[in-house]
């Protein structure tokens, strides 16, 4: 092999050991691009999937609410309801004490 | 010149492995970052959501409360209103009951040792009062007591007023002035009359 010759095998040499380097370089950067994607994914779907959450909770919540509050007003429908007995039964007795009391007082 | 080719391209490769390893390193660091953000990220509408859940609740539920112990005020309210009114007029009709003649004699005394001074002027005013009544009175006054019998009941439900002669010293004893006095030993009566409470 003549001197020319041998220097032009290491140039064609050291050319095709660039690409392979540059291949790996560009393989490096779409393993790195696919992992922030990747991650991207990962966080948005974590972030809907709480955000989900988040409003079924809060419906959850208003529906109980709202049904402790109808017992609520059932309770205060059933107390006043006995108040209006006690007044009916109770009125001409506590009148005459009222007037007792003013009387003697 | 074979070795040197081989050479060339061996450390090219290995160099290219390494460069692909470390990508493959960084890529999983990245993920394991971002699931664990996520996480944060998760935790934290998670936790907001609680807070704003019990926030809503108490709303919903104090708002309700509140507006139910309202109704339950204004009915025990209008309840003592009602007996308040049948009270005023029972006091009104007393002149015709048998209860008068008493009620009336304790009621100038009270009002005569009150005013505490000689000569003490008294005002009489009951709706429908018999004279009669007015008349038997007099006779167990003091000496030197000055009756006056009003055509009208005193304050609007009838009653004493008892003064000096010069009027400087007053004392009310109308139903409406014993009602204001015993305000709160009255509401307390009639609330226990009815309630229990």
């Amino acid at each position: 092999m003549s001197g020319i010759e041998a220097v032009r095998k290491i140039v064609e040499t050291e050319a095709q050991a660039k690409r392979i380097v540059e291949e790996a370089e560009s393989r490096a950067q779409e393993i790195l691009a696919s992992a922030s994607e990747q991650a991207q994914n990962v966080r948005q779907t974590s972030t809907a999937e709480a955000e989900q959450r988040k409003v079924q909770r809060l419906r959850e919540t208003r529906e109980k609410a709202e049904a402790d509050a109808r017992n609520s007003d059932v309770e205060t429908d059933s107390l006043l309801e006995n108040y209006k007995k006690l007044f009916e039964n109770r009125k001409d007795a506590a009148a005459k004490k009222a007037v007792e009391l003013i009387l003697g007082g | 010149m074979d070795k040197l080719h081989n050479r060339i391209l061996s450390d090219a490769k290995l160099k290219a492995a390494g460069i692909v390893e470390q990508a493959e390193e960084k890529s999983k660091q990245i993920l394991g970052e971002a699931r664990a953000q996520a996480q944060r990220d998760a935790d934290d509408i998670l936790s907001r959501a609680s807070l704003e859940a019990e926030s809503i609740r108490r709303s919903i539920l104090s708002s309700r409360i509140r507006a139910n112990r309202l109704r339950i005020l204004d009915e025990k309210n209008e309840i003592v209103q009602s007996i308040l009114r049948t009270v005023e007029k029972s006091l009104s009709d007393i002149a015709s009951s048998n209860q008068f003649d008493s009620t009336l004699k304790r009621f100038v005394a009270e009002a005569v040792e009150a005013v505490g001074t000689d000569n003490v002027v008294v005002k009489i005013g009951f709706r429908n009062a018999d004279k009669k009544s007015l008349q038997s009175l007099g006779q167990s006054l003091p000496k030197g007591t000055k009756l006056l019998a009003e055509e009208t009941a005193i304050d609007g439900l009838g009653g004493v007023v008892a003064s000096d002669p010069e009027g400087k010293m007053i004392f009310n004893n109308s139903f409406r002035a014993r009602l204001e006095r015993l305000d709160n030993q009255l509401l307390t009566t009639i609330s226990f009359a009815i309630f229990g409470e």
